[in-house]
């Protein structure tokens, strides 16, 4: 097992290398041409573009701009380590604003990710134990429909109703913890967390209660039963296990990708997120901004990925790697 | 004494003045939107898509407009200010630290006496002198600090180039004391007045933007000499020097800026013609979702909009319903929307054609297309009517209103060699050309107007549509040569000619990779070499008798030399020259800045100069303390 984490590492470290060699490549070969150019605004004077690209350091090659990325995020830079130089935009260390964003996304992530995990499972469950009721049909078909509803859709509509009409829950923004407390921190949550659970709880359903089925049909659970085990056993310590272990590895996916930001979400209801940050940065074309929100959500993406793998071969124990 | 007793007596005739203008022409709807007397107390809440800079905010690199009215309306102060008053008033320079001032007689030296009352803001607590004033063109004069619009002092003040590797005393300014400064120029300058208006010549104090030697760090420390402070300025640790400084809490562009009364500042001592100061704070929260943000408007819990366009919905619902019409202001913002054609580009490199275009294009349906009158006006000339009003009413290619003159630009067609047949259509290959556009609304609407206009005259437009920053990257390299573009606008700088039209139409300005003067007038043979685009140059002059571009260069150097009437009068000329012989633009609109405000806001001024509102002007009665958002 150790051999094998370690050689995922290695393998996990190049994919990062990969990703971000790519997005340089692609930000270079975009037509809207040399940063610094439009970054000088109208007073485009040769010491003035070459003050700006000394600034941000656009006065290297595009391999060695990637280099001195690579070095400043391993190494530090004169902002710290890790060193995520400035952003193109608003021209203050990068490092500060990611680490803050993150706090935000992650906050938006586990939140909706309790939410949809224990309806959506909950859910998956009842309906699989009462195939072909109306319990079973009613839960499935609002699956459908919450699956057809995008993000994009769904969160004007809750907030217009559940803010701007209802009065019954607050409107957009971040409200943080510490200097909020417990009250407008949960409150302004509410929504986003279950807008954004909404999707995911309606697929985990339909995944839980296809995989449990399919595992109440096994053999063994036969076997289980024949024994004179009590029902409440059998789903939960035999079927549940085998059933949930495939939720386990979309799961650990899923809340990855959120934390490499919820763009939609966070838009919508104000959330200074690393989403937020990377419609911005996208509008902006602020390259290193961009690098650094890639650098992130690759990290976390390939880090939940060896995460989730380990977990499967734990969790079954038919999976063994070395 | 008796100078400040004159003062308060004509501040005070001023400041009825300031309401009596802010009432009958701040806002094209609405009235001004006063929903009551102005009382000073309250915080204005509003929120915007993004903070977005040039410099964080650092006076001497910062050019964004909103940047500008909250250093002027609010934070930092200069020898020259203005009133934040709509029309040309508020594009005229007022002195603010000036108490005397003496111009000789060829226009080269400026002396001014400044005030010896002004303290600058915790936590440096100290007289502002005039050694502050000097140090601020040290800092533009320092390249590493990247002044944004330092060329309307580099080459103007003696000594100033704009190249320096670190801070020096600039030759051409002489400090004899703590109030007074001397400005020796190259040249006369006519309008130096409105540059010593412009934010990056407002003075700063050397303990703290001293520690600071790249672009950008000292707008996160920034200490105020206006009416008002970043939240959290008092606790900034100068005990240290510079190691200990941080930057202060109320100003993050990433989360938004909250400023506070300062308490230094004495209104007292000032005229309220400038500073009325009715607010206690301002809070500027960054909101990603417009949409939201006027519902909050709607709802009470903004105040009102700051940078973002209304969408569609909200503002029909503002501009229709009799009890909102008030809410909603449309003021002029001293933007010009155009077309650019290029001189080095068939078909636009014969002025028969160029003409041919100024009279086809109706004006009136892509007016409408960009959200209707109370977007934009249909634009006549170049130059907005605040920033040249000898210009007002000068129109060299009229039609019916607006809606463009087909048999009159069918003659103008007749003239070109690219219709071999002179029947007023285009038809040489090179009719066919590509038409530069936005590919995001509202300019995917418009563009097919655009199209059908010129086809009217056979000019048969390759539309493309690319991101708005695609289109300018391409139309200001000079070798892309790209015909026509379409989507773009220009603002002024500062309230006169020159702050406009400088960057736009000065062949001097011309630079390969980032070329403003779009369509390349006053381009010299050199530029053209310069540029890899020789053949093409040749090719172009030959349409000209002198074998010349067109060129406005020399008539704006005789124009700034100038001041007063004399000056309007010629920049009057300048822009006659420029729309009827080199028309390297179609001006087609004359932009408005839209704001909306909740019933709270009691007074909403605008602020011509800054094109936003005018903070120091605007009341409200919402009664709440300002919160640090930043």
């Amino acid at each position: 097992m150790i051999r094998y984490i370690i050689r995922r590492v290695l393998w996990a470290i190049l994919v990062l290398l990969i990703v971000v060699f790519l997005t340089y490549m692609i930000f270079f070969l975009l037509p809207s041409g040399d940063p610094a150019v439009r970054l000088a605004g109208k007073n485009q004077t040769p010491q003035l573009l070459a003050q700006i690209r000394q600034q941000f350091g656009l006065d290297h090659p595009w391999y060695v701009q990637y280099f001195l990325f690579l070095r400043h995020a391993f190494f530090g830079d004169q902002y710290g380590w890790p060193g995520l130089g400035l952003s193109f935009t608003l021209k203050i260390p990068l490092k500060g604003i990611i680490f803050s964003r993150v706090a935000v996304t992650a906050q938006l992530a586990l939140g909706a990710a309790i939410v949809w995990l224990v309806s959506g499972i909950s859910i998956g469950i009842l309906a699989a134990l009462r195939p072909h009721t109306f319990a079973d049909r009613t839960a499935m078909g609002l699956a459908i429909l919450a699956i057809s509803m995008p993000v994009f859709f769904l969160g004007p509509l809750a907030l217009y109703i559940f803010w701007f009409k209802l009065h019954w829950l607050p409107g957009t923004g971040y409200y943080p913890l510490a200097r909020y407390g417990l009250g407008p921190w949960f409150s302004h949550w509410i929504l986003p967390w279950c807008v954004l659970a909404v999707l995911y709880a309606a697929f985990y359903a339909r995944l839980t209660r296809s995989n449990l089925m399919e595992t109440m049909n096994e053999d063994y659970i036969r076997t289980a039963r024949a024994k004179g085990l009590p029902e409440k056993r059998v789903v939960l310590k035999h079927g549940l296990r085998a059933g949930l272990t495939p939720i386990v590895t979309v799961f650990g996916l899923d809340l990855a990708a959120l934390l490499g930001g919820a763009i939609i979400t966070e838009s919508i209801f104000n959330l200074p997120g690393i989403g937020q940050l990377t419609v911005q940065a996208v509008g902006g074309q602020d390259l290193n901004t961009i690098a650094v929100i890639t650098l992130v959500a690759a990290v976390f993406v390939v880090v939940a990925n060896l995460v989730v793998d380990i977990l499967y071969a734990v969790l079954d124990p038919r999976v063994r790697y070395d | 004494m008796q100078r400040k007793r004159w003062v308060v007596g004509l501040a005070v005739v001023a400041s009825f003045a300031v309401l009596a203008t802010a009432c009958s022409s701040g806002s094209s709807t609405g009235g001004g939107g006063a929903t009551g007397s102005p009382t000073p107390g309250g915080t204005y809440r509003t929120a915007t898509q993004t903070l977005s800079n040039t410099s964080n905010f650092d006076p001497t690199g910062e050019y964004y407009g909103y940047a500008w009215a909250i250093f002027q309306n609010l934070l930092i102060r200069g020898l020259y200010n203005n009133n934040h008053v709509p029309g040309d008033e508020g594009n005229t320079p007022q002195p603010d630290l000036v108490t005397d001032s003496k111009i000789s007689s060829d226009g080269l030296t400026y002396e001014f006496t400044i005030r010896d009352d002004v303290t600058w803001g915790p936590p440096l607590d100290r007289t502002l002198t005039a050694g502050d004033v000097e140090y601020a063109f040290e800092r533009i004069n320092d390249s590493a600090l990247a002044a944004y619009y330092g060329n309307y002092y580099c080459g103007v003040i003696k000594g100033m180039t704009c190249s320096e590797t670190s801070i020096h005393p600039v030759s051409g300014i002489d400090v004899p004391d703590d109030t007074h400064i001397t400005f020796h120029l190259e040249s006369p300058t006519g309008d130096f007045l409105y540059r010593l208006a412009m934010p990056a010549t407002y003075p700063q104090p050397k303990e703290v933007a001293g520690c600071f030697e790249s672009a950008g760090g000292y707008g996160s420390n920034l200490v105020s000499s206006g009416a008002y402070m970043y939240f959290g300025s008092d606790k900034l640790d100068i005990s240290g020097g510079c190691k200990s400084l941080k930057p202060v809490a109320g100003m993050n562009p990433d989360k938004g800026m909250t400023i506070v009364r300062n308490p230094n500042f004495d209104p007292a001592t000032e005229d309220p013609a400038m500073y009325s100061n009715y607010l206690d704070g301002l809070q500027i929260e960054i909101n990603s979702n417009v949409d939201d943000i006027f519902q909050k408007i709607q709802a009470g819990e903004l105040d009102g909009s700051f940078a973002d366009t209304p969408p569609p919905t909200v503002e029909q619902e503002y501009a229709t319903n009799p009890d909102l019409q008030q809410f909603i202001h449309s003021d002029p913002g001293d933007r010009t929307w155009y077309i650019t054609m290029n001189l080095l580009a068939p078909p636009f490199d014969d002025p028969a054609v160029r003409k041919a275009v100024q009279f086809v294009v109706d004006k009136a349906a892509l007016v409408k297309g960009y959200g209707g009158s109370l977007h934009a006006d249909i634009a006549t000339t170049v130059d907005p009517p605040s920033v040249l009003p000898a210009t007002a009413d000068y129109n060299p290619y009229p039609s019916e209103g607006g809606a463009g003159d087909v048999n009159a630009a069918m003659d103008q067609m007749k003239q070109s060699k690219y219709d071999t047949n002179a029947d007023g259509q285009c038809d040489a290959p090179e009719c066919t050309f590509l038409l530069l556009s936005s590919n995001t609304t509202p300019w995917t609407n418009m563009n097919p107007i655009l199209v059908q206009d010129l086809a009217k005259i056979g000019l048969k437009a390759q539309l493309s549509e690319v991101k708005p920053d695609v289109v300018n990257a391409q139309a200001i390299t000079v070798k892309k040569l790209v015909p026509m573009t379409f989507g773009q606008g220009w603002a002024k700088d500062f309230g006169s000619p020159y702050g406009f039209d400088f960057f736009v139409f000065n062949g001097t300005t011309i630079s390969c990779t980032g070329s403003y003067d779009e369509g390349l007038l006053g381009m010299t043979e050199e530029q053209a070499k310069e540029c890899d685009v020789l053949d093409e140059y040749n090719a172009a002059i030959q349409n000209y008798p002198d074998h010349k571009l067109p060129s406005i260069d020399d008539k704006m150097a005789q124009c700034v030399a100038l001041a007063g009437e004399e000056q309007q009068t010629c920049y009057a000329e300048m822009n006659k020259v420029n729309m009827e012989e080199g028309m390297t633009w179609v001006p087609w609109a004359w932009g408005k800045n839209l704001v909306i405000t909740s019933p709270t806001v009691t007074q909403y001024v605008y602020d011509q100069n800054a094109g936003d509102p005018a903070w120091a002007h605007i009341a409200v009665n919402n009664g709440l303390a300002p919160e640090n958002v930043a």
